[in-house]
């Protein structure tokens, strides 16, 4: 008698709205692109020595689309490389000290200041990559480090190349003290530099921990110049303007320019303008075009001064456009590589900011101030940055919820990530304990965590987590299972067709034709599974501790806690929380997989483990019937199944307690777990060989902790309960992690749910999507990321993507402009089930 | 009806987070067997009460497992594909074991009363935190009277709101027994006129009518179920009249009174056409295309002008795009449309 209902055919692309002529000239000419006369593209610069390097292709290595370019992008960048006339004492400093002062001269003295028409923030340019500042010495030792045969590179390539996955030590990536450096200013930041300096012992003060001070301080001081220019610009501006009101912003702007960052902001124009001069020179700083690099609690720490504002009369609407302003400044960031369009490798860079949470005693910290930038969202939307994540919690308020709701209505996906207090605490708590930092994360405290770049977990102000650093498809070790610790195939180089003979690089685990029953296939894979994780450790520690010898960033080890504190760079471990993440992906493919094998070998005796390696090897081609009962009759994770789940379970404990395992040697920092899969799982299908599960070589791998696709066939509140599930669960007895929550994932777990926007069609099935989402905060996972949009949108897209320039989609935390994204990619989004189409 | 084993129940399917069947999230259990076989039938695979097999096509992967597993010899290869001979097969899902890739799937499926219990429970939260629950379905509940009463009992057991979607085509008794574990009903009525009804329908609605009055009685006297919500299909050149919601009206303002919550006018959905050729029936609907919007708002106007509180008049169901909105889609879509 229920009737199906069908699509109904109301969406629409999102439009921004309620924009000034301001900010809608400034959004239009952001999106013109490379056709702009001003850019923010990379501007190189160089000591001009014969030996220098002014790219670091370590920071890339997470990112294999690069792989093949590296050596190109290292070589033209120092070709474009303009030199820089260098202090007469710099080859006398330490590599910090001339890494400081290089960037600051670059920023200060020779990249242009400007500003765009109506702008009302200031800080344009700051896509730069730098002299590495290396001697001839260094640079030939980090050379050989990097590109000798047993250097980085060779490691990081076969790591890939056998489908393990990759790693490297990547910028960006934190959230840095930006409320402190609001708070105190820069000049503060600088005192307390120089009272730690003052502390040192004359040896301490002459060695390494003086230097690093001594660069810190430098550093410190850069907000400062680059202020002094903006505002003489915005002097001269101001002067040369006919129109009033303009000329009274600039001016306006000069007198900002001229306290902030340096002196403690006061009105929230003030903050704005302090805040994103901050910002961006941690993106100049790294070189490093700022993905990661995330705001925090930005409702939070910006309130103060907004009621301030308000108070002395400032209109709200203007709070808003001068925050519109800040939107457009941070997509600038994209600019680096402008000219390669919105591809795979500019999309999503994740400047996130986070909304609401809870506080202490779990209060609820919405504030005017979130409402008032959750309008600014949706007005601008569809834009990519700053990304915002909002934070839920059980005493999340109704009106938060409504505006939520609506807002993923309109859209044609949620314009934000949704993160899950408890359960996002639970795995933070966790953390504390396994890493014995409960000093610094703790009940108390913990409610201050925020994420970053997606949904990535951590600390604010005193925490590198590494979040992307390490990404490793748990999938291998169930190939290696199925062959004694050897892969599949011969390695054949696509580019140079060179072959590699197989060899024995995981532990000798047995010929699994003999295996009597399953638990010794299990044992198996719990060897492969430690072999997987050890190979990948052992990889991070070469990048983590050549960058730790060769690139320091003392600007932004400034606003990391601890630093200063230790006398130690940020990328040397000095952060007071030092960790790296482990993020695994091919979670769901993998538990498919050994379920497939318990289900077709051991349990229903459908085929012999002979039978089925051999139609893996055959890429199942000629074992068709095998294939189907693998891919539909045997059990899958994500549909609310008790005893898949509990195997997604198993799988989930094993891997984590490997990670937890181990730390850098370099930099002492701890392995931790997550589960975010950037595009991998899309790549990576095509490097892995078919799979138990009944996918073929060449087909996608499952996405974080998502269920493999069109697995979740029993909608989107059993696909939610499994990778609660699969996290930990509720504890029985209330005494979880947190309150009752259990979380295994300390930096959280990326989860999509594509869902009809008829489930959104009028006030009735808000209120139960509201109680969706309140039902996620019970039983799901830590981050959730809804997509909203219909198959047949997406195929139109795809046949007319000149009409959906500014589509967005996301995909788990990345997300990107649909019309950008690879053609794999897009099919792979059309063919997930659209939960209400039935 | 009655089933053999009261702890046993033949289910069409589970529908989880349905957000169309009663209020709040709901899973909906949509039981197998009706004792109506109204000619626009949206779900024609609830009607018999016996496992029954279809072949999508679309999942098939040519291995021809299934045809020797039928003992019957039900099962034919053939140039369209498998085809199932109706009047053999007996439902003994041999077929759908064995086919690897759920191109033979069945209709139906048995389930105990503790497994199906613990099946809808998994939702709990979403059911507390919506105000949802649980909702008994079909095909129709009543004709498994007895199981659909264990389930009742067990779910309202453990707290969880419970609703019985029912056409109201069954022994007063039988539904009387129901009704003190359902927080609500969902009561069907289709058309006024009882000669109309038969030739919908297969039999007059004296029996629904009659039965809803009593379920009126029952509610008055006994304060529960403590909502009811009747709901009309719009069936174009059937049920989709002014006469028919006009005498629908009178009958629940003249009858029922304040005890009807809601009026819910679900309109003519064609997307049940694969179904119907799934199971080898032609389809008297086959060519209709949806009902205009210009038409179901008039026809809610009917309703909401008929004596009862228009407030409780709901509209729900797909609607044909207008030109309008068809215009507006081209410049979306780049006129693909």
């Amino acid at each position: 008698m229920s009737m199906a209902e069908a699509l109904q055919v109301t969406k629409k692309i999102k439009e921004p709205k309620n924009l000034s002529p301001r900010i809608t000239w400034l959004r239009d000419y952001y999106f013109e692109g490379a056709k702009r006369a001003w850019n923010n593209e990379f501007t190189a610069w160089t000591t001009g020595t014969d030996w220098d390097e002014v790219f670091d292709e370590m920071t890339f290595y997470i990112v294999p689309e690069t792989y093949p370019f590296l050596q190109t992008f290292g070589s033209s960048i120092r070709q474009a490389a303009r030199p820089v006339k260098l202090h007469p004492d710099f080859w006398s400093w330490s590599l910090a000290e001339r890494k400081a002062w290089f960037v600051k001269e670059v920023m200060v003295n020779h990249v242009p200041q400007e500003l765009l028409p109506g702008d009302l923030i200031a800080g344009a340019r700051f896509n730069i990559q730098t002299s590495m500042c290396w001697s001839k010495k260094e640079a030939r030792e980090r050379s050989r480090l990097v590109h000798g045969k047993h250097g980085v590179r060779a490691a990081m390539k076969w790591f890939h190349d056998h489908g393990y996955g990759n790693s490297g030590a990547t910028s960006g990536h934190l959230i840095p003290g930006y409320e402190r450096a609001l708070k105190i200013g820069w000049m503060g930041i600088h005192e307390e530099l120089e009272r730690h300096y003052q502390a040192l012992g004359p040896k301490d003060r002459q060695g390494r921990k003086g230097a690093q001070l001594r660069a810190m301080m430098t550093a410190a001081t850069m907000p400062r110049e680059l202020a002094a220019r903006y505002a003489a610009l915005c002097d001269k501006m101001a002067d040369e303007e006919k129109a009033f009101v303009r000329k009274a912003e600039l001016k306006q702007m000069a007198a900002n320019l001229k306290r902030v960052p340096w002196e403690p902001a006061r009105t929230f124009w003030e903050a704005l303008q302090s805040l994103w001069l901050t910002h961006m020179l941690i993106i100049s700083d790294e070189n490093y075009p700022g993905p990661g690099v995330s705001f925090g609690r930005i409702d939070q720490y910006l309130l103060p001064f907004w009621r301030r504002s308000i108070e002395e009369g400032m209109d709200p609407e203007f709070g808003k456009e001068v925050m519109k302003c800040f939107w457009v400044h941070a997509n600038t960031a994209y600019d680096a590589m402008v000219r390669i369009g919105n591809n795979g490798i500019t999309a999503g860079y994740g400047q996130l900011i986070t909304l609401s949470g809870m506080g202490e005693g779990g209060k609820d910290m919405t504030n005017e101030l979130t409402y008032a930038m959750l309008e600014v969202i949706d007005e601008m939307t569809p834009i990519l940055e700053p990304k915002p994540n909002v934070r839920l919690h059980r005493n999340s308020p109704d009106a938060l919820l409504d505006t939520v709701v609506d807002m993923v209505g309109s859209s044609q996906g949620s314009p934000f990530l949704i993160n899950f207090d408890e359960r996002s605490m639970a795995g933070m708590m966790v953390e504390a304990r396994k890493a014995g930092v409960t000093h610094l994360i703790n009940e108390a405290n913990v409610h201050d965590y925020a994420p970053v770049g997606c949904l990535e977990n951590t600390m604010v102000g005193n925490d590198r987590s590494g979040t992307v650093d390490n990404n490793l498809n748990l999938l291998k070790a169930v190939e290696l299972s199925l062959n004694d610790g050897k892969d599949f195939f011969d390695f054949i180089d696509p580019i140079t067709l060179k072959k590699e003979k197989v060899a024995q690089a995981g532990p000798k685990t047995g010929d699994p034709r003999h295996f009597k029953d399953w638990e010794a296939f299990w044992k198996a894979y719990v060897e492969q599974t430690r072999h997987i994780v050890a190979c990948c450790a052992a990889l991070y520690e070469q990048s983590e501790s050549i960058r730790a010898r060769f690139c320091p960033t003392p600007y932004l080890s400034c606003l990391v806690k601890g630093c200063a504190e230790q006398g130690l760079d940020v990328t040397q471990g000095g952060a007071e929380l030092s960790f790296t993440t482990l993020e695994a992906v091919t979670f769901a493919t993998t538990v498919d997989s050994l379920l497939a094998i318990k289900h077709l070998v051991y349990e229903k005796r459908e085929c012999t483990m002979d039978e089925l390696i051999a139609a893996l090897k055959a890429n199942w081609e000629g074992h068709e019937t095998l294939q189907a009962k693998a891919r539909f009759k045997a059990p899958k994770y994500g549909q609310d199944d008790d005893a898949a789940d509990a195997m997604a379970s198993q799988v989930m404990k094993l891997w984590c307690e490997e990670a937890w395992k181990y730390r850098t040697v370099s930099t002492n920092r701890q392995f931790r777990p997550g589960m975010l899969s950037w595009n991998y799982w899309v790549a990576d299908g095509f490097i892995l060989p078919a799979s138990p599960d009944g996918r073929p070589k060449g087909r996608f791998l499952s996405n974080a902790i998502c269920p493999s696709n069109g697995a979740d066939i029993n909608g989107p509140t059993a696909n939610t309960n499994s990778v609660g599930k699969a996290l930990g669960g509720a504890s029985a007895d209330g005494m979880g992690d947190y309150l009752g929550y259990r979380n295994c994932l300390p930096n959280g777990a990326s989860h999509t749910i594509s869902i009809n926007p008829s489930l959104l069609k009028d006030p009735e099935h808000k209120e139960k999507f509201k109680a969706f989402l309140r039902g996620y905060a019970e039983n799901g996972g830590t981050c959730l990321q809804l997509n909203m949009i219909d198959a047949d949108t997406l195929k139109d897209a795809q046949r007319r993507p000149e009409d959906y320039r500014s589509l967005l989609v996301r995909i788990t935390g990345y997300n990107a402009y649909f019309t950008s994204v690879g053609r794999e990619l897009q099919n792979e989004l059309i063919a997930r089930i659209s939960h209400d189409a039935l | 009806m009655r089933t053999e084993n009261n702890n046993t129940g033949t289910i069409l399917r589970i529908q989880r987070m349905s957000t169309e069947d009663g209020p709040g999230i709901r899973s909906t259990v949509f039981f197998k067997g009706c004792p109506l076989s109204c000619v626009w039938c949206h779900n024609p695979e609830s009607i018999s009460p016996k496992f029954q097999v279809h072949w999508v096509g679309s999942r098939c992967i040519g291995c021809r497992s299934c045809l020797d597993a039928c003992p019957e010899r039900a099962l034919t290869a053939g140039k369209k594909g498998i085809a199932i001979d109706r009047e053999r097969c007996t439902g003994c899902l041999k077929c759908t074991d064995v086919c690897p890739s759920t191109a033979l799937e069945a209709y139906g499926q048995a389930y105990s009363l503790d497994a199906l219990v613990s099946e809808v429970l998994k939702d709990r939260v979403y059911f507390d935190k919506s105000g949802g629950g649980v909702t008994l379905s079909g095909g129709e509940p009543t004709m498994q009277a007895d199981f659909s009463l264990e389930l009742l009992k067990a779910l309202k057991g453990t707290g969880v709101h419970t609703a019985l979607d029912t056409c109201g085509q069954c022994g007063w008794d039988t539904l009387e027994s129901l009704l003190p574990h359902a927080d609500m009903v969902l009561y069907d009525i289709k058309e006024i006129d009882p000669e109309r009804h038969r030739a919908f329908t297969g039999v007059t609605n004296a029996k629904v009518l009659e039965n809803l009055l009593r379920l009126g009685g029952f509610m008055r006297d006994r304060g529960c179920p403590r909502e009811l919500w009747v709901r009309t299909p719009l069936i174009p050149g059937c049920t989709a009249s002014s006469e028919n919601l006009r005498g629908i009206g009178a009958f629940l303002k003249g009858n029922l009174g304040a005890l009807v919550d809601r009026w819910e006018l679900c309109s003519f959905n064609n997307l049940c056409l694969n179904k119907y050729d799934g199971l080898g029936l032609d389809w008297r609907f086959r060519g209709n295309g949806l009902l205009g919007r210009d038409e179901a708002e008039h026809l809610a106007v009917v309703a909401r002008g008929s004596g009862v509180d228009a407030r409780i008049v709901h509209l729900s169901g797909p609607l044909r795009l207008e030109a309008a909105e068809k215009a507006a889609l081209s410049v979306i879509k780049g006129g693909s449309v």
